[in-house]
C-alpha cells in the first residue's frame, strides 16, 4: 500500500537546517570541552554584553534559557519542572528557571549529566554568568542554583533606560561609560578566575564577527516584509540562537546566515512564500509555546503566515561602530542599541506607547500584518505586562486585531492547544472585518 | 423550496433550528447528556419531525458548539461565536455587544453592523461566569434551575461571595446555608458575582449599545437584573435566548449554500 507523505504546510528554509544543527551541536561541543578540562559556563541571554568577552577568553558557553526551550520542545521539561516543584520552587516562577533547577537537581543527584537530557545535556559549569537585563527572576535564578552547582556567579549589570530622562543630554554617554566600566571589571574577574590574560586582538575580531552576524540576520528579517513573506516564524525561532545568544563559532554562523540570506532573497525574487496560500499575515508576541510548535503548522494550513515576532529576540537596528576602536565600547554600544533601539521612536508620538509595545506597532505596519497572536506567559511578567497595551494600540492605531492565547514557554499544562485553535477560527472573521476597515480608513494594506 | 439547518451542541443543551428563505421554520432543544453525537442525532430527528420535513429536504446543515465535531449529517462545522453573532443580528440588527452565558463559559462579543464578530473574550480556565456555576448553586440549595431567577429577585440582602470561583463558590454557598442565609440572598449573591465577572469581560472588549444577552443565562431574570445594574444599561433579550447560536448556524448554512450551490439558490 502506498501512503502519500503529508505535505508540510510551512515551506521551511533549507538553509535553516545546517544553522539549527550548528546551534544544537553546541551542547555536545561543550560537554566534550568539559571532559578535557576546558572552562565552561552557563550563561543567560545578555544581548552580547558578556558573550564576546567569554568567547574571546575561550570559555565554552551553554544557555539554560535556550536549554529550557529545547527541553520543552522534545518533551523532557515536565520531568525537570516536577523536580523543581518537588524541591519547593514556586510553580508560578519562570519556566526556564524551573527547568534549570530541575535539571541541576538531577545532575547533582546523579553526579553526572542526566541520561534523559536532550542534545547531550549541559556540562557542569565552572562559572555562572547572569544578566540584570529585562527580568527580575534572572537576578536570583543563578544565585539559587547554588543549591546544586558549585560555581561563582557574575551578574552583568546595565542601565535600565525605560524612562524619558534617558533621552537627556549626556545620558547615553553615561550609560555607555557605566557598561564599559562593568565590562572591564568582568574581564579582571575572568583573568583572575582562569589565570590567563585577555587577548584583546581576539576580542576585537570576535566583536567584529558578531556585529556582522547581526547585520546579516537583520537584513534577512527585512526581506520578510515581502508578499508573500518568504520566511515563517518557525524558521526565525530555529535560527535566532546563533545571533541572540550567540551559539557557536561566529565565523561559522556568519557563513550560514549568508547562505540563508541568499535563499530568502531568492524566494522574494521568485515570489515564493513560506506558506503556500498566504491568507493572513501575522505578528507573534512574545515567546512561543516551545512544547507546542506544531500549532504554527496547523495555523499555516489555514493560510496563517507569521511574518514577524518578538522584537527583543530580533537583531538590533544596525548602528555604525566601525570607527570605534575600543571593543568594550563597541560591545556596550551594541547591547544598549539592542535594548533601546526603538525607544526614541516610541517617544516621538508624544503618547504613551511603552518601549516594549512600540516595535510591534511599527512592525505590524511595515510587515503589513492582518493580526497578532499574543501569547501572555503565565510564568513571565516581563514578557506579558506590555501585551495588553500592544493589543490596544494595534487595534486603535492600525486597526490590527489581536488574539490572546495564554500559555507558557515551558509548562505545557498552562497552554490549551484545542482552545487556541478554536479561537483562531473565530479570529479569522475578525481579521477579515478589520482588513475591510483598514481599506476604508485608507491604510496601505 | 430548500431548507437550512443549524445545530448547536452545547455542554448542557443541544439546540436545532431550521430556516427557509430567511425565516425561522422550527426550533428544538434538549439536554445534551453525556453522548454529544447521540444528542445531535436526536435533536435533528425531533427538529425535522417538528417541522414536518425529511432529511433530504435540508439543502445545507451547519453544526457548531462543543459537541459539533465529526457529525455525519453535517455539511459544515463552524465556530460558535460567528454563529451567535449571525443569530443575534437576525433578531436584533442594531445589537453591537452580546453577552452569551452558556453552561460551559460566558462569552462577550462585539458584532459589526453586518452581523460579524469584531472582538470577543471568553471566561476560560474556570467556571466562574458560566451557567454551570448557577447549576452548582441551585443543586446546593435544592431548587430547580428555572426557579433561580425569580427567587433571586426577592432578595433584600444579597450575600457577598468572596470568590468568583465556582468550586470555592459551592463551598461558600454551603457555609452560608449553614449560617442560615436565605436562599434568595444566596442566589442574588451568586448573580452579583457572575455579573461582576461578566462586566469585567464587557469592559475588556468595550461596551457598544445595543447589548443583548443570549444562552441559558438569558432565561435567568435574576442574572439579567444584576448585569443591567452593573453595566447601567437595559439588555435586549431574544424570545428564546438559548437557540440563538443554532439559529445563526442555520443562517450561515443558508449563506453558504447560496455562495456555493446551485444557481437557483443564488437568486
Amino acid at each position: 500500500m502506498v501512503t502519500e507523505k503529508k505535505k508540510k504546510t510551512i515551506n521551511r528554509l533549507q538553509s535553516m537546517y545546517p544553522l539549527r544543527a550548528n546551534i544544537d551541536e553546541m551542547y555536545k561541543r561543550v560537554v566534550e570541552a568539559s571532559k578535557v578540562g576546558k572552562p565552561t559556563a552557563w550563561c543567560m541571554v545578555n544581548w552580547w554584553e558578556a558573550d564576546p568577552i567569554l568567547k574571546a577568553m575561550d570559555i565554552e558557553l551553554v544557555y539554560p534559557e535556550n536549554y529550557g526551550a529545547v527541553c520543552a520542545a522534545v518533551g523532557t521539561a515536565q520531568t525537570y519542572l516536577s523536580r523543581s516543584d518537588a524541591d519547593g520552587f514556586p510553580t508560578h516562577m519562570c519556566g526556564y528557571a524551573r527547568n534549570c533547577f530541575g535539571y541541576a537537581a538531577r545532575m547533582k543527584e546523579l553526579g553526572e549529566i542526566p541520561p534523559e537530557a536532550p542534545l547531550g545535556g549541559m556540562a557542569k559549569p565552572v562559572l555562572l554568568v547572569s544578566s540584570g537585563a529585562l527580568c527580575d527572576a534572572r537576578y536570583k535564578w543563578f544565585q539559587a542554583l547554588g543549591r546544586y552547582v558549585e560555581a561563582p556567579v557574575w551578574t552583568m549589570e546595565l542601565p535600565h533606560p525605560g524612562v524619558v530622562e534617558s533621552q537627556k543630554e549626556g545620558a547615553y554617554e553615561g550609560a555607555i561609560a557605566f557598561m564599559v566600566k562593568e565590562l572591564r571589571e568582568f574581564i579582571e574577574f575572568l583573568e583572575k578566575l582562569l589565570g590567563k590574560k585577555m587577548d584583546w586582538d581576539k576580542l576585537a575580531e570576535m566583536t567584529d564577527d558578531l556585529v556582522k552576524v547581526n547585520r546579516v540576520w537583520f537584513e534577512i528579517n527585512e526581506l520578510r516584509k515581502a508578499r508573500p513573506s518568504p520566511m515563517n516564524s518557525r524558521d526565525f525561532w530555529s535560527c535566532m540562537n546563533a545571533s541572540l545568544y550567540p551559539s557557536g563559532d561566529p565565523k561559522v554562523s556568519l557563513k550560514l546566515y549568508q547562505d540563508m540570506y541568499n535563499e530568502v532573497k531568492s524566494r522574494v525574487d521568485n515570489h515564493i512564500g513560506a506558506v503556500e496560500n498566504e491568507k493572513y499575515r501575522l505578528a507573534f508576541a512574545e515567546l512561543p509555546p516551545w512544547h507546542d510548535l506544531k500549532i504554527f503548522d496547523e495555523l499555516a494550513e489555514r493560510g496563517w503566515n507569521f511574518v514577524v515576532e518578538s522584537w527583543a529576540y530580533h537583531p538590533p537596528k544596525p548602528i555604525d561602530t566601525s570607527q570605534v576602536s575600543d571593543p568594550l565600547r563597541r560591545i556596550a554600544m551594541h547591547t544598549y542599541q539592542w535594548l533601546t533601539g526603538y525607544f526614541q521612536d516610541a517617544l516621538a508620538p508624544r503618547e504613551y506607547m511603552g518601549y516594549f509595545a512600540f516595535p510591534y506597532l511599527e512592525w505590524a505596519r511595515t510587515y503589513q500584518c492582518d493580526g497578532a497572536l499574543l501569547h501572555p506567559l503565565l510564568t513571565c511578567r516581563t514578557a506579558t505586562n506590555h501585551l495588553m497595551l500592544v493589543q490596544d494600540r494595534l487595534l486603535n492605531k492600525l486597526k490590527v486585531p489581536s488574539l490572546v492565547a495564554e500559555g507558557d514557554i515551558v509548562d505545557l499544562k498552562l497552554f490549551n492547544h484545542a482552545d487556541t485553535m478554536k479561537k483562531a477560527v473565530i479570529f479569522e472573521e475578525i481579521m477579515d472585518h478589520y482588513k475591510q476597515a483598514r481599506r476604508e480608513a485608507g491604510f496601505e494594506w | 423550496m430548500p431548507y437550512f439547518m443549524g445545530i448547536d451542541i452545547g455542554s448542557g443543551t443541544s439546540k436545532g433550528v431550521i430556516v427557509n428563505d430567511g425565516k425561522m421554520v422550527a426550533s428544538h432543544l434538549l439536554p445534551s447528556g453525556v453522548n454529544y453525537r447521540e444528542a445531535a442525532q436526536k435533536v435533528r430527528q425531533e427538529l425535522l419531525a417538528k417541522a414536518g420535513l425529511s432529511p433530504a429536504e435540508m439543502a445545507h446543515t451547519v453544526v457548531t458548539g462543543l459537541g459539533g465535531n465529526n457529525l455525519p449529517f453535517a455539511n459544515q462545522q463552524a465556530a460558535d461565536l460567528p454563529c451567535c453573532a449571525r443569530g443575534v443580528h437576525f433578531i436584533f440588527p442594531d445589537v453591537r455587544t452580546v453577552i452569551d452565558v452558556g453552561e460551559q463559559a460566558a462569552r462577550v462579543l462585539r458584532v459589526s453592523p453586518e452581523g460579524r464578530v469584531t472582538n470577543f473574550v471568553i471566561s476560560e480556565r474556570c467556571a466562574a461566569g458560566s451557567g454551570r456555576f448557577l447549576r452548582i448553586i441551585a443543586n446546593v440549595l435544592r431548587i430547580d434551575l428555572k426557579d433561580v431567577g425569580p427567587l433571586s429577585l426577592q432578595s433584600k440582602n444579597p450575600v457577598t461571595f468572596t470568590t468568583g470561583c465556582a468550586v470555592f463558590g459551592e463551598s461558600e454557598a454551603v457555609s452560608r446555608v449553614a449560617e442560615g442565609a436565605a436562599k434568595e440572598d444566596i442566589l442574588a449573591g451568586v448573580h452579583k458575582a457572575l455579573a461582576n465577572k461578566i462586566a469585567m469581560m464587557v469592559e475588556r472588549v468595550g461596551l457598544e449599545p445595543e447589548c443583548a444577552i443570549t444562552g441559558g443565562g438569558g432565561r435567568d431574570v435574576g442574572l439579567i437584573k444584576r448585569i443591567e445594574e452593573n453595566l447601567g444599561i437595559r439588555l435586549l433579550v431574544p424570545p428564546d435566548p438559548q437557540i440563538i447560536t443554532a439559529l445563526g448556524a442555520a443562517i450561515m448554512a443558508e449563506e453558504q449554500a447560496r455562495l456555493t450551490a446551485a444557481p437557483e439558490l443564488k437568486s
